[in-house]
């Protein structure tokens, strides 16, 4: 016992300092909480808050429904049956997610406004002019529309990577105890799955209460709306961070909740062998039926957007400065890989600390790091300048004595962008990584420890290995992730630093959406690689 | 499994790699960087000045390059949007490597100064090149273009001589076929602050309450949208500023070309007080490490010879007075501007959203 708890130092300590790090920029902003109200938060407060936190709940709640509902059934189908372009929609249908929001939302606009093509070719072939109202995609359910196409994959990644490793043994056994497919899944799957489908659900929650593109440019008003408004509008940026911090406080009311409902209730293998379920073979118009729900979704999601880009591609092709693409490829995939990397290591050994030791603090705490990615990424940007411009005056002595003269060190430098992307997607990461953590449980480990196995060697050991699939889908998410990623970019970025995103966001928010279809191209490009990659070549699972 | 797991391992390994000589090779350099600026600061001789700029256009870059070529001053360069990039630079406070800040709204340009983020500077080329109504009155900003908010109407139901002016859009005739964006671009904030200016706060909230019943939809998408918005019948007039109607003209999308040629463009309020004119501009930093190169850049933006450039690329007007517009801009015609002091714009700035959020322009 002595022995053991010895060891667990190790990993508790370096889990505790990767907290730490993680919420401190978190501080300044939940200190904004009890700043006072001056008379711009009481304006906000008389005309416009209600009815924003009301759009927002419908914005936020209707679309987690539909990403549960898209994302699980998906998963469910995958991991069950065998059809027709089975393989191929396995890891084709996480594709949406290297599609940036805010590109998917100018991307569809383009499609259905009176220039574009569904409207030209009615009007210029069939001389049809239809009614411009039912062609409107900027409003509520154009946004919910938008957000649960874009980012359902969450649910979808975490959820299959849960159901495929799930031991063959509880489904097989509602197979076995004559359970129909409807009841299998409703009565076995969906109770089991319940922390995949929360994680998955929850990062889609977070990213539509963080995203500001979208809301702005279809002219919905939401809570981001309030902060910005505040900021940018009224120039109180404590106003308007003591709006992130109330969202924030209510980001952990859900936590906590979330927690509640997820009670002691632990599912692991309940054998030592995992089996993969062994998959269903499914014919005639089933296969054909569920073949064609994985191509619309995958199309409305991926192939409809990308078509209408590669035109805008071909329509604008050398109107528009590429000589220095290549540096922007190579700088989107630098600063993602260095930080997916980076977030995954931390991950694991967060997640590992979490399951070891025991009581509530130290199981609820690592679910704060999700903080960060609840609120606006501007208003995360503004913490972390000010604890890198902190840091860099504290450590200005050291610098002297190395030579360097100027205060700024740090906070010129791509390491402040990278730690903000770190503190920003760890969560993602986290996500995926305690959905894997959860699966195994502790009995192998605690197993192999009772074999006078190290601490260390049985992570690396027994551990790693049977989380290589959580490993595998945490890394692409926030890989993508990054690569899309737009306000950080600019906000924190060095000097003459560019990415692919901050060079598809500069034409888009200037209303050029076709000249931003070559930047968009290279994410979406870069990231399938990155799917391919890892799921074809890496992840030979068998099927 | 194994070997997958090492691949995994591996290419993470190289990535950290990567990440650490890049770190090093960065450090040096900036190590390199800062103590050539701790050298060329005291003779006086920099060959740097860096930009925080919230234009994004490629133009921009274009003309960095060529000051570039001319001086041998190197421009860097870090694009974002315009309150996170002044946050920046607040929060860096006095050891910002920031020496130029320049934006697209002159509301902006107010705010920096108003904080206290800006520092006066005089060149006579800079009195010779930008208008006195396009600088700060304390020299503490320069504009550089400027652009017109105008109202755009649709040539088959509209006939020119109905309008008149931004207030006539609220009378009963335009109900529900006024077509504007929402509340939240700086654009529309900037329009109203003016009014707040020429016709009192009072008159103002009732110009956008009356706008407001007079929308055809609630406030969508960007200024193009609007305009695209009239060809499709949804309302018949829009206002929106002049470099968007002329993109579209442009535009490589044959049919957005379409669209625009169906569209007319009016100045209003010529008889009156004026249209509503913004700019581009832009201030040195207070705490300038390199401000004589920052005042040489402001110079050469303003120059005939950059300033035809920029308002070429962009559709834009040029505010040295000895450019002429381009041909299309000139088509135009000639048009009498607000005559208020840009500074204004800011001022009245927090003052047009309170007014926006009470009369629940979205």
């Amino acid at each position: 016992m002595q022995r053991r708890l010895a060891n667990v130092n190790g990993w508790t300590v370096s889990a505790a300092i990767i907290m730490i790090l993680l919420f401190l920029p978190n501080i300044t902003i939940v200190t904004g909480i009890f700043s006072p109200s001056n008379e711009n938060w009481v304006h906000m407060k008389e005309f416009v808050l209600g009815s924003f936190i009301r759009t927002s709940l419908i914005l936020i709640s209707a679309t987690a429904i539909l990403t549960i509902s898209i994302g699980l059934s998906l998963a469910w189908l995958i991991t069950q049956y065998q059809f027709p372009l089975r393989g191929f929609l396995k890891w084709a249908l996480i594709l949406p997610l290297s599609i940036p929001p805010f590109i998917g939302a100018y991307t569809y606009h383009g499609i259905v406004n009176y220039t574009g093509v569904i409207q030209t070719t009615l009007r210029d072939q069939f001389d049809m002019v239809l009614n411009p109202a039912h062609f409107d995609i900027m409003n509520l359910p154009g946004a919910i529309f938008i957000y649960t196409m874009f980012l359902y994959p969450y649910v979808y990644t975490i959820t299959r990577v849960f159901l495929s490793q799930q031991s063959a043994s509880l489904i097989e056994s509602a197979r076995m105890l004559g359970k129909g497919p409807w009841r299998t899944f409703f009565q076995v799957v969906i109770p089991i799955s319940r922390v995949s489908i929360i994680g998955g659900a929850s990062l889609v929650v977070l990213e539509v209460l963080n995203d500001y593109g979208v809301v702005k440019y279809f002219g919905i008003q939401t809570f981001t709306t309030a902060i910005f408004q505040t900021w940018f509008g009224l120039g109180d940026i404590e106003s308007s961070i003591k709006l992130a911090a109330s969202l924030m406080g209510f980001v952990i009311f859900i936590l906590v909740i979330e927690k509640v409902l997820r009670g002691r209730r632990q599912y692991s293998y309940s054998t030592t062998k995992v089996r993969p379920l062994p998959l269903i073979q499914l014919k005639g118009w089933k296969a054909g039926l569920v073949t064609t729900y994985g191509l619309m979704i995958l199309s409305l999601g991926f192939f409809i957007p990308i078509a209408q880009l590669i035109d805008w591609m071909i329509l604008t092709f050398g109107t528009i400065p590429m000589d220095e693409f290549l540096t922007y490829v190579k700088n989107s995939v630098l600063v993602a890989g260095i930080s997916a990397t980076a977030i995954i290591i931390f991950a694991l050994i967060v997640g590992n600390f979490s399951r070891l030791v025991q009581g509530k603090v130290a199981k609820l705490l690592p679910k704060l790091s999700i903080l960060g990615y609840s609120i606006p990424g501007a208003v995360i940007a503004v913490a972390v300048v000010t604890a890198f411009i902190a840091l860099d005056r504290f450590l200005v002595p050291l610098y002297q004595m190395i030579g360097i003269t100027t205060t700024l060190v740090l906070s010129v430098s791509l390491i402040m962008l990278i730690s903000a992307y770190i503190i920003r997607f760890f969560a993602i990461g986290y996500n995926s990584i305690e959905s894997g953590y959860d699966k195994i449980g502790t009995d192998f480990r605690d197993a192999s420890r009772l074999l006078g196995v190290g601490v260390t060697k049985t992570f690396f050991k027994v551990d790693v290995p049977m989380l290589k699939g959580a490993i595998i889908s945490g890394f692409i998410l926030v890989f993508i992730d990054i690569l899309k990623e737009i306000p950080l970019t600019l906000i924190l970025r060095p000097f003459n630093f560019d990415t692919l995103s901050t060079k598809a966001f500069q034409y888009a928010s200037d209303e050029k959406i076709m000249e931003a279809s070559q930047a968009s191209l290279l994410i979406v490009g870069i990231s399938a690689l990155a799917i391919v990659v890892f799921y074809k070549f890496l992840e030979k699972e068998p099927d | 499994m194994k070997k997958a797991l090492f691949l995994v391992l591996a290419f993470a390994l190289l990535v950290l790699s990567a990440c650490g000589n890049d770190t090093t090779t960065n450090k040096t350099t900036s190590n390199k960087e800062s103590k050539e600026t701790k050298e060329t600061t005291e003779t006086n001789e920099s060959k740097e000045v860096n930009l925080y700029t919230a234009r994004h256009y490629d133009v921009d870059d274009e003309l960095y390059a060529k000051f570039e070529e001319e001086t041998g001053i190197k421009v860097n360069v870090i694009k974002g949007e315009a309150d996170e990039l002044l946050e920046r630079i607040k929060r860096e406070g006095d050891a910002t490597e920031a020496d130029l800040f320049l934006t697209a709204d002159a509301g902006r340009l107010y705010r920096a100064k108003d904080d206290g983020l800006l520092q006066a500077v005089s060149s006579d080329k800079l009195d010779e090149q930008v208008p006195a109504n396009f600088q700060d009155k304390d020299q503490m900003w320069y504009g550089l273009t400027k652009r017109a908010r105008v109202i755009i109407y649709n040539k088959e139901t509209v006939k020119p001589e109905e309008l008149s002016t931004y207030e006539a859009l609220t009378e009963d005739q335009w109900k529900g076929r006024v077509l504007i964006r929402g509340s939240e671009n700086v654009y529309n904030q900037s329009l109203l602050a003016s009014f707040i200016e020429i016709n009192g706060e009072d008159k103002a909230k009732e110009w956008a309450a009356g706008l407001v019943s007079n929308f055809a939809r609630d406030p969508e998408g960007g200024d193009r949208d609007q305009a695209k918005a009239i060809a499709a019948g949804v309302g018949d007039v829009a206002i929106m500023n002049t470099y968007y109607f002329g993109q579209m003209l442009n535009s490589e999308d044959p049919e957005e070309v379409k669209v625009a040629e169906g569209l007319g463009i009016f100045f209003p309020n010529q008889d009156t007080t004026g249209t509503h004119v913004n700019v581009s501009g832009a201030g040195v930093v207070k705490t300038s490490k390199n401000k004589d190169n920052a005042i040489k850049l402001l110079e050469f933006l303003s120059a005939p010879e950059a300033q035809g450039t920029f308002a070429e690329a962009n559709y834009e007007y040029p505010v040295n007075e000895s450019v002429e517009a381009t041909e299309l801009l000139k088509s135009w015609g000639e048009f009498k501007e607000q005559d208020i002091s840009l500074s204004v714009l800011g001022d009245n700035n927090a003052k047009s959203i309170l007014i926006f959020n009470e009369v629940g322009w979205k």
